[in-house]
């Protein structure tokens, strides 16, 4: 398999290594380089792709910011020269990080981690269902009870017709986690079913009667996922 | 004409960190060859744009381009000033004023163009080194 991927990095040097690296490597594609965040965004609205190669101090908004506002989740190697971001790099979720200047070896080490995340994703794409824990008991929730699934800080709740269920997680963890062919997320704190919304009105859509916002930034991929005849 | 009964071996100079180098580039001096020119370029560049923060007593300004700056000296072989850049970048950050990062910006510009010399030496002899495969 080859990996479709993007390098957002504003330093030239870096990205001409990292080109190199992807090159040699056979097994990435370099589709963009963008020296800056917006751009990248730009780029990422209008096109799929597996993974990203993500400086985190750039001119602009930063790397982080960036992941904020994608409508999905590519996979992502941060590569920066500051380890003081590993803790962020943990909390988005990233596959690898790579500290500046970095070897082959080391590279080919992160691409190992994209392409093992890569069979557990599509492992998990195929799965019908999801166990939470919840009351001290692990439940299985079939994706097609789960109507939405909401923040609430460090908690989320799945919403299904019959019942509401709180656990400990969070919708950053959640999103690479469900089945990509079911769930979406709409907003920074919403998860939802699409096989389950009703009805979309500007900026929110509806499911068995509960009204839930789309932010600005998911809902062209919202859109993009729907039917519309 | 290259010719293999006379071709010249290359070290890298001792003044650069070496065994990264060999890590970094293994046989590929024509890849080292490239890097050290961008980099050169690019920290020229950059070192002007500091200069500029400096006199405009911009220290956030200043910080960014320290930042940027900070990991070409990798690249080429120079780790210790890597260091240095990142010692002056929580310097930068710290600063409330221009004044309290003068005397670090000077030792900063200082081994910035000494970096620029050695990297230049070792642009040439790479050149040189590389020239026997045309």
């Amino acid at each position: 398999m080859k990996y479709q991927s993007i390098i957002v990095e504003d330093l030239q040097v870096a990205a001409e290594f990292l080109k190199r690296f992807c090159e040699k490597s056979g097994v990435i594609d370099v589709a963009h380089h963008f020296f800056n965040a917006e751009d990248a965004l730009l780029f990422l609205k209008d096109n799929v792709i597996d993974l990203i190669f993500l400086d985190v101090e750039m001119p602009g908004a930063t790397g982080f910011e960036l992941l904020d506002q994608l409508v999905y989740t590519p996979q992502v190697i941060l590569t920066t020269s500051k380890t003081e971001y590993a803790y962020d790099a943990f909390q988005y979720n990233v596959t690898d990080y790579l500290k500046k200047p970095f070897t082959y070896q080391r590279f080919l080490e992160a691409i190992q981690k994209v392409s093992k995340k890569t069979e557990q994703l599509n492992g998990n794409s195929e799965q019908d269902h999801m166990f939470i824990k919840t009351d001290g008991k692990l439940i299985r929730l079939h994706n097609d009870d789960i109507l939405f699934i909401e923040s609430m800080g460090d908690y989320v709740k799945f919403i299904t017709p019959a019942k509401k269920y709180i656990t400990h997680n969070t919708i950053k963890n959640l999103e690479t986690k469900v089945n990509p062919q079911v769930f979406m997320k709409v907003h920074r704190s919403y998860i939802v079913n699409f096989t389950k919304i009703n009805d979309i009105q500007e900026n929110v859509l509806f499911i068995n009667g509960n009204m839930i916002p789309i932010s600005k930034t998911h809902k062209s991929g919202v859109m993009q996922k729907i039917n519309i005849l | 004409m290259y010719n293999e009964d006379h071709k010249i071996a290359f070290n890298f100079s001792p003044e650069l960190d070496v065994a990264f180098l060999l890590e970094l580039y293994g046989e590929d001096l024509q890849q080292a060859e490239l890097v050290f020119e961008s980099t050169v370029q690019q920290l020229r560049a950059e070192l002007q744009l500091a200069e500029n923060r400096f006199h405009d007593g911009d220290t956030a300004g200043l910080k960014k381009v320290i930042h940027k700056m900070k990991p070409l000296f990798g690249y080429i072989g120079l780790n210790e000033t890597m260091q240095e850049f990142a010692s002056f970048e929580a310097v930068c950050a710290q600063a409330a004023t221009m004044a309290e990062a003068e005397g670090g910006f000077h030792h900063i510009r200082s081994i910035s163009l000494e970096a620029i010399k050695i990297t230049e030496n070792e642009i040439k002899r790479l050149k040189q080194y590389n020239s026997q495969y045309l």
